[in-house]
């Protein structure tokens, strides 16, 4: 039985045995006498039982103050202080464990914190979120293909420098059927990957080869203006053949199954515990890795633990959730913002049987609601922006924002339109009334708001009748990918910085467009994305996605998200950033008092 | 000596009155009432359990607002909030024009719940500006607040907040922006007054006032009322607790009425047969306990189709009354083992009373307190299972609410607003306590031993 039925039963076996008591206290007395007896027996009992309370009370409260302290004490002692200046040290928490920390195999947020720490690709990202040369010093991208000249100072973190043949042996990895990555469509622009990830070829064919130990030729099946992009995503960072063999397929499991190539080096990790980051000694580039250590003292999901743990100084940084910000603003802190890069929406089904695959209903539905009361009456998140466009707003244009250049076409609010589109769809479907529909979310507390406050919404504006399906994460991918919905409430992050990591979302061919929307019109100028070079015409297909989603009501948008956080004043350079990690260090450093 | 006379010898007369009884004969209910009564806990118990009744089945029926409908403009609101709110016209978006032409950070038009719509003149040596709002001054800390706007670019020197308005004083502060982005220390404070408004067609919708109704934009009227406050969605909480109570009453009364009829069935004929088939049935209750009642909740739940958003009561109830019964089938059966063999049992079957006389005369009766017993405590134990279950997620399918899922979405703000869970808390505590010390009261009073002792 749980707990806290047999807490309960004790205490009523507690006032039962008074009850006993009291009813044994009037045997053989008088009427009078006995009520009076009993009352005061009542009575006194009563006081035992404040007394008892009383006492508990106390003694609960001088062992919570005891554990504190006895917490504080070990805490301090295990894992050092948020910001140590003296060591040139911080202490951060992550969210999750990282499953494992093979880069190919790699796809969750912890996993990507990680590997963007210990490890770079050809190309990486400065402090600002642009691209810089990585690995390679120099590249060159052409219509057929591109060349990247690798760096010589570039080092593994034993020393051995890092090769051409190290980043051929990691893509047909990443493409090699056996291997299972998750990612690997990501490598699909490269001759022949599709092709050997369906298992039809050898993963020697694959189109990339080192020329020397310098010098690396890619192959495109056809233009790939954005691949300077790609390969600063983890999936395509090196790996050691030799390193990898002596793993015996344990590679990425441990610390000591690792190699890093870039400005930390994971020395320790204790499973779902913690880690340790510690500068890499033979990295190449002195303006990133400016710290010591890195103690990854906590994983925990827990945002209120983390808010305790940055309020102690026990972690240099913490994100906030709307319901402590009031608290915040007490502690006089510096609340900072940045954009997560996720757009959130509601994502409809068009598969036949389903009544979204009809446009009048779709667009009933996107008329009855508002993305702007949502985010700020319901969510009341500050860091959040209400969607607009499937493409966030830090979307870049040809030269200045994409939001800015291709403004998306407004969104407007009006029931008695809905209605009318929902008589129509009523009309073409020949159905009396609507079944009801069933709206997928996630079973988290912002999962629960959405899918209620769109119920609510729905119900009321257009009287349909609309059930929840509350899911862990998993079972809604899942049940997404089952096509088991009619709504869900999903969002969709960036891998890389460019417009199509959105734009490609509802090509017919993508396994991610899970409710199977098909249009030709949206196929073809998904296909101009992918292979057009003129920059220009390039963002004019993507505005013509844009216009597509809309006028299509592949999606409904909701919000894009963002991040309140806070960080240890004494810590600078950290970054919250909306493509790669989503947060880094790999440019933080401690400011000392003295300069 | 007396003499004795013969007429002393002769019998006394009849008389009526020599068996009188001087107080009138009590009924076994008559006398567990009157024993009741003197149980101040029990009659406070019952009061309560009454009051619930009539909160639930009459709640309701006086308070008619709908437990899902969401009043956006009075969110996550706590009990006893002023509510006189200016009538103002609908939204329409600002394109940053400041018809008065001032300088410096400026508020443009009144300040609302609505929208504050704020205007600055660029900062020296920024790129771009951050719009914070506090509920406190920036201090020597440059604490600015939360972040509520950010706009890297200078042409751009207006901004809209819409976010989450309360009435009360916010403090707003333009703060530059660096090169990269980030925050400097050059900034300017406004200090802004909001007060609370609704627009005529959000009134309407709530039906606070009627189509035709006279009333002007700058008017002012009364938000619908809240006398519990509202949760996270701006749904009323009495209406909620009252919708929340008959799931979580029905449930909680329903289940224990029908398992516990069962077990009486079952337990008194196992007792009264006797022997093998005593072994038999009891056995089988032995293995009944032992089945886990979370699986099987989730496996009727699957059995009987109960798709994604339906409600799981159904399945709660029947795996309630399928797995809860042994116990009472236990009591029950030692308490008919026990009568069976009470004397007045084989005087009344020597003096030929029949298998059914016995059963309805003797042992029904008799079991009676224990089953009544049984039943008050089996009442607050399907209400916790159901509240557990809820609060799980395994229950009700929202927007039903119920005490259970109440709690578990006030929990999620506890800190900021704990009227949103301490309210179906106290409810769910209330009850059980109630009905716990009820059960002991009636056991304390139907027990035939202690009958005799006053």
């Amino acid at each position: 039985m749980e707990p806290w039925v047999i807490l309960a039963g004790y205490a009523f076996s507690l006032m039962k045995f008074q009850s006993y008591d009291s009813q044994r206290g009037q045997a053989g007395l008088g009427e009078e006498k006995m009520e009076h007896r009993e009352q005061s027996f009542t009575s006194s009992a009563a006081k035992q039982l404040a007394l008892y309370a009383f006492y508990t009370m106390v003694a609960l409260a001088v062992i919570m103050y005891m554990l504190s302290i006895a917490a504080g004490r070990t805490g301090s002692t295990a894992s050092g202080v948020a910001v140590d200046p003296d060591n040139n040290s911080i202490t951060i928490a992550l969210r999750q464990e990282p499953p494992q920390l093979d880069h190919v195999r790699a796809t969750d947020s912890s996993s990507i914190i990680v590997l963007s720490h210990s490890m770079e690709g050809l190309i990486a990202y400065n402090d600002a979120g642009s691209l810089i040369p990585g690995m390679a010093e120099r590249w060159e991208i052409r219509e057929d293909g591109a060349t990247f000249w690798i760096r010589e100072e570039a080092r593994w973190s034993d020393g051995v420098p890092v090769t051409a043949h190290d980043f051929v042996f990691s893509w047909r990895r990443a493409v090699d059927p056996a291997t299972a990555a998750e990612y690997s469509f990501i490598l699909y622009p490269i001759v022949n990957a599709e092709e050997i990830n369906q298992g039809n070829l050898p993963p020697q064919t694959l189109g990339v080869r080192a020329v020397n130990d310098r010098v690396l030729e890619v192959d495109f099946n056809q233009p790939t203006p954005y691949f300077d992009k790609l390969v600063a995503f983890i999936t395509y960072f090196p790996t050691r053949e030799d390193f990898f063999n002596n793993t015996e397929g344990r590679y990425g499991a441990d610390a000591d199954m690792m190699l890093a190539n870039g400005p930390y080096i994971v020395t320790e990790w204790t499973h779902s515990a913690s880690m340790t980051w510690e500068k890499n000694p033979y990295y190449w580039n002195d303006e990133k890795g400016f710290l010591d250590t890195i103690n990854v003292g906590y994983i925990t999901e827990d945002v209120n633990a983390k808010l305790n743990l940055f309020k102690d100084g026990q972690i240099s940084d913490t994100h906030l959730v709307a319901p402590m910000l009031g608290s915040a603003m007490e502690q006089r802190w510096q609340i900072d913002r940045s954009m997560d890069g996720t757009v959130f929406f509601l994502q409809l089904n068009f598969r036949e049987d389903r009544i979204t695959a009809n446009k009048n209903f779709r667009k009933a539905l996107q008329y009855a609601q508002d993305p702007v009361e949502f985010v700020y009456k319901a969510l009341k998140e500050p860091s959040y922006l209400p969607a607009v466009s499937l493409f966030p707003y830090w979307i870049r244009g040809v030269d200045d924002s994409f939001r800015k250049e291709y403004p998306p076409p407004e969104h407007e609010f009006n029931v008695a339109k809905a209605r009318e589109h929902l008589e129509l769809a009523r009309q073409e479907l020949g159905i009396e009334e609507f079944p009801p529909l069933v709206i997928l979310a996630d079973d988290s507390p912002i999962g629960s708001i959405s899918s209620e406050y769109y119920q609510a919404t729905f119900t009321k504006n257009l009287g349909l009748e609309i059930r929840i399906d509350k899911q862990i994460f998993k079972q809604r991918l899942a049940k997404m990918t089952a096509g088991d919905f009619d709504i869900v409430v999903s969002g969709w992050g960036p891998d890389y910085d460019d417009a199509l990591t959105f734009g490609d979302l509802f090509a017919s061919w993508n396994l991610n467009n899970r409710g199977r929307y098909a249009s030709e019109a949206m196929d073809e100028q998904i296909r101009i994305a992918q292979s057009e070079l003129d920059p220009l015409r390039r963002m004019e297909a993507f505005a013509e996605i844009q216009r597509i989603v809309h006028e299509d009501v592949v999606m409904i948008p909701m919000y894009e998200r963002g991040w309140s956080f806070v960080v240890d004043p004494r810590l600078k350079g950290f970054k919250r950033r909306a493509v790669g990690p989503e947060v880094d260090y790999n440019f933080a450093y401690i400011e000392t008092g003295e300069e | 000596m007396t003499d004795i006379h013969v007429s002393d010898f002769r019998p006394l007369q009849r008389r009526s009155d020599v068996h009188g009884i001087s107080r009138p004969s009590l009924s076994y209910w008559e006398d567990a009432w009157i024993r009741l009564k003197a149980n101040k806990r029990a009659i406070v118990s019952l009061y309560l359990v009454v009051a619930l009744l009539f909160f639930t089945l009459l709640g309701p029926l006086i308070w008619t607002v709908d437990p899902g409908l969401q009043d956006l403009d009075q969110i996550s609101q706590p009990p006893g909030t002023d509510r006189s709110a200016e009538i103002v016209a609908d939204y329409i978006a600002w394109d940053g024009v400041d018809p008065s032409a001032g300088s410096g950070a400026r508020v443009i038009d009144v300040p609302t719940t609505q929208v504050v719509r704020l205007k600055w003149d660029s900062l020296p040596g920024a790129n771009g500006h951050r719009v914070y709002r506090n509920l406190f001054p920036v201090g020597n800390e440059f604490a600015y607040g939360i972040p509520v706007g950010e706009y890297f670019d200078n042409a751009i020197d207006f901004h809209e907040d819409r976010l989450d308005l309360k009435p009360g004083r916010y403090f707003y502060s333009i703060v530059a922006l660096a090169a990269d982005g980030s925050v400097t220390q050059t900034y300017q404070t406004v200090e802004v007054d909001v007060v609370r408004v609704t627009t005529l067609s959000e009134a309407r919708e709530q039906g606070l006032i009627q189509t035709d109704s006279d009333l002007q934009i700058g008017d002012s009227i009364n938000l619908s009322a809240h006398p519990l406050g509202t949760d996270y969605l701006g749904r009323d909480m009495l209406s909620r607790l009252m919708a929340g109570a008959q799931v979580s009453l029905s449930i909680g009364i329903g289940a224990p009425l029908f398992f516990v009829f069962f077990g009486v069935v079952f337990g008194s004929v196992a007792g009264f047969i006797g022997g093998k088939v005593d072994q038999f049935m009891m056995r089988f209750a032995d293995f009944v306990v032992a089945l886990p009642f979370l699986l099987f909740m989730i496996l009727f739940k699957i059995a009987f189709g109960i798709g994604p958003g339906e409600s799981g009561i159904m399945p709660m109830l029947i795996a309630l009354v399928l797995l809860m019964w042994p116990a009472t089938a236990r009591l029950v059966r030692g308490q008919i083992l026990q009568i069976r063999e009470q004397a007045y049992v084989q005087a009344s079957q020597l003096l030929g009373a029949k298998t059914n006389y016995l059963i309805f005369r003797h042992m029904l009766p008799n079991t009676l307190g224990v089953v009544l017993v049984t039943l008050t405590f089996e009442i607050p134990k399907a209400i916790f299972v159901e509240a557990f279950l809820s609060f799980i997620g395994m229950g009700v399918a929202p927007p039903t609410p119920s005490w259970g899922s109440m709690s578990n979405e006030g929990i999620k703000t506890m800190l900021t607003t704990p009227h949103e869970l301490i309210f179906p808390a106290v409810f769910i505590s209330i009850t059980v306590l109630a009905f716990n010390l009820l059960g002991d009261g009636l056991r304390d009073a139907l027990d035939a031993r202690m009958r005799n002792q006053e």
